[in-house]
């Protein structure tokens, strides 16, 4: 048995250094963020010696972080919210209704799936622009929509397959419609699911860079994850500036991430078991 | 609660709470009030296809319809030609450029160095599975990077990997002389797809985790009991046991290192240097956006979509199989 404990232990070295490696370059930009030029020029390494918010106050006020920020929080707020009420409609419609023709638009909705944003990029870039969608916000909020909605649908609806049809039964006796029931019934029950999905969406669209880039493309529209990208070529000399621009940009995430770390793992899981 | 509906019938109820019906059609099943409905009213059998349908909408105009577009598009030319038919010549400038031959052997080395990137999570899923001490501070830590953005994290280590950065520093007080990890093209690629490894392999361990509770506890206890080191422990009941799980990894990392490696390659290297770190999206992208030649970035598209039909075909297969073995 004392083999075994220390072969744990053993194993715990390398993981640790891995642990270490994991969170150091999150560490090392938070320190570069404090630091003033000159400093960051001299050592990099070397500790703060104070915490100066004023990096990040120029990265928040001139640079347009700001702008950026409200941008990105437009677009994550719908695209999660079109996201998780139609996808849970349809979800709940595929799971517990039986109706003509389910099983073909449950196929359908999953071939979605299958159809990465690259490879339909160039069409979806003239459609928008066709429907004058293209550079705003609603054209890219569709997108986000079209882009994460298989994958909803899909988790929505085998959450809702393990309710058993005897509470909706019981609802319709009590009077009321499919919508009724939708709304009174199926929303509150799909609470868990929904809450992880919607986290799991909003990361993915706060995230995202290639379809922000391509379908909302001008300085005044862009997300944060473009914002950041563009203020790597302004600020390449002043690095605790840049610093600060993705520290902005990361304590969104960071925040999320410490509070409902369960509910993101959760989903990530819940996609890759019930496949 | 049914409002001007007095149906004997227990099961459907029409009348009243149809919010979301579409006005016409309640107005007239309201007018074919007392005719006896057995499977509920108009509204009540509509609304099934009314709750799919903004899904199936948009899935349809948005995903299924712009792929068939596109396809069609990659068939016709750009510029003078735009709209032409002009036959597979997008594909033969494809093949005759250096750029996407250089992201399809990109692709190439992404298969080759598959393997590396589901070992790793799967050991360290290993590890914590077995209880080594702190697993539960190792399982948040390792799955934190895994919600950052590509771009977050290129940019993270752009400053840690430049030239004069601190990887570097680092080498040259331990002696060795520093590596241009960003600027060389045997490098280059490397680097990108080991950055997108550490900040991805987060995902994949969660997934492992989720299969490991699958997995039966007492094989486990029993191979223990009878001497079976780690690695016989790993070989001969883990593996087994969870290829279902390893089929699904080994699918959905292929799939993220040609989907979602565009946020990296943009920040940390534009796919440079001399091109070396092209890949089909960046490609796509370049083609699209810069160049402007939609119809050869489609036919490049096309081409990305039978890579991800093949490799969505091998995963049916994979998971067929490792079904089949349990």
């Amino acid at each position: 048995m004392s083999r075994v404990r220390l072969s744990r232990w053993l194993l715990a070295i390398p993981m640790s250094l891995l642990a270490l490696a994991t969170i150091y370059p999150l560490l090392f930009i938070a320190n570069v963020a404090m630091k003033t030029r000159r400093d960051y020029i001299l050592d990099r390494f070397s500790l703060t010696d104070a915490l100066r918010w004023d990096n990040i106050s120029t990265a928040w006020n001139s640079v347009g972080m700001d702008r950026y920020f409200v941008n990105s929080l437009i677009v994550v707020t719908s695209s999660v919210v079109l996201l998780l009420l139609f996808g849970s409609m349809a979800g709940f419609a595929l799971s517990q209704l039986r109706f003509r023709g389910s099983s073909a638009l449950f196929l359908g909705c999953l071939a979605g799936l299958f159809v990465p944003f690259q490879v339909i990029m160039v069409p979806l870039a003239r459609i928008m622009a066709d429907t004058a969608l293209i550079d705003t916000y609603p054209g890219l909020i569709l997108v986000f929509v079209a882009q994460f909605l298989p994958f909803t649908v899909f988790l929505m609806t085998s959450y809702y397959k393990t309710i058993p049809r005897e509470v909706i039964d019981a609802a319709r006796i009590d009077g009321n419609s499919v919508y009724g029931v939708y709304r009174r019934i199926m929303l509150p029950l799909g609470t868990p699911a929904l809450l992880s999905v919607g986290i799991l969406n909003a990361l993915f669209c706060w995230n995202d860079v290639l379809m922000s880039l391509v379908m909302m493309p001008s300085a005044d529209h862009r997300t944060l994850m473009v914002g950041v990208t563009s203020l790597r070529g302004q600020y390449s000399d002043d690095i605790p500036t840049f610093a600060s621009g993705v520290l902005i940009a990361a304590i969104p995430v960071l925040v999320v991430y410490l509070f409902l770390q369960r509910q993101i793992a959760d989903g990530v899981a819940a996609g890759s078991t019930k496949g | 609660m049914p409002i001007g509906n007095a149906q004997p019938s227990v099961r459907p109820v029409p009348a009243g709470r149809t919010d979301g019906a579409p006005a016409g059609s309640a107005g007239r099943r309201r007018g074919a009030g007392p005719r006896p409905v057995r499977r509920g009213s108009r509204a009540e059998r509509f609304a099934p296809y009314v709750l799919v349908a903004p899904a199936i909408l948009i899935i349809v105009v948005l995903r299924l319809y712009p792929l068939l577009l596109g396809v069609n598009f990659s068939f016709t030319g750009d510029g003078e030609r735009n709209g032409t038919t002009v036959g597979l010549d997008n594909y033969l400038e494809l093949l005759d450029d250096p750029l996407f031959r250089t992201a399809l052997s990109n692709v190439g080395l992404l298969v080759l160095l598959l393997p590396v990137a589901v070992a790793i999570p799967g050991l360290l899923a290993t590890f914590i599975y077995l209880r080594v001490p702190g697993h539960r501070f190792y399982r948040s830590v390792y799955f934190f990077p895994a919600v950052l953005s590509p771009v977050i994290v290129g940019a993270i280590f752009n400053l840690l990997l430049a030239f004069d950065g601190p990887v570097n520093a680092g080498l040259e007080a331990a002696g060795i002389s520093p590596v241009d990890w960003l600027g060389k093209p045997g490098v280059a690629m490397f680097v990108v797809v080991g950055v997108h490894i550490w900040a991805t392999f987060g995902m994949a361990l969660v997934v492992f985790l989720a299969g490991f509770a699958t997995l039966d506890a007492a094989l486990l206890d029993a191979a223990r009991v009878d001497g079976a080191s780690l690695p016989q422990v790993i070989r001969h009941v883990i593996i087994p046991g969870l290829s279902r799980t390893i089929a699904f990894v080994a699918v959905t990392t292929m799939v993220g290192m040609l989907t979602s490696m565009f946020g990296l390659l943009y920040v940390m290297t534009s796919g440079g240097p001399e091109g070396s770190t092209y890949l089909p999206e960046y490609y796509i992208w370049i083609q699209q956006g810069q160049m402007n030649r939609p119809a050869l970035a489609s036919a490049a598209s096309t081409v990305l979509f039978v890579i991800m039909l093949v490799v969505g075909l091998l995963q049916v297969k994979l998971l067929r199989r490792a079904g089949g073995e349990d």
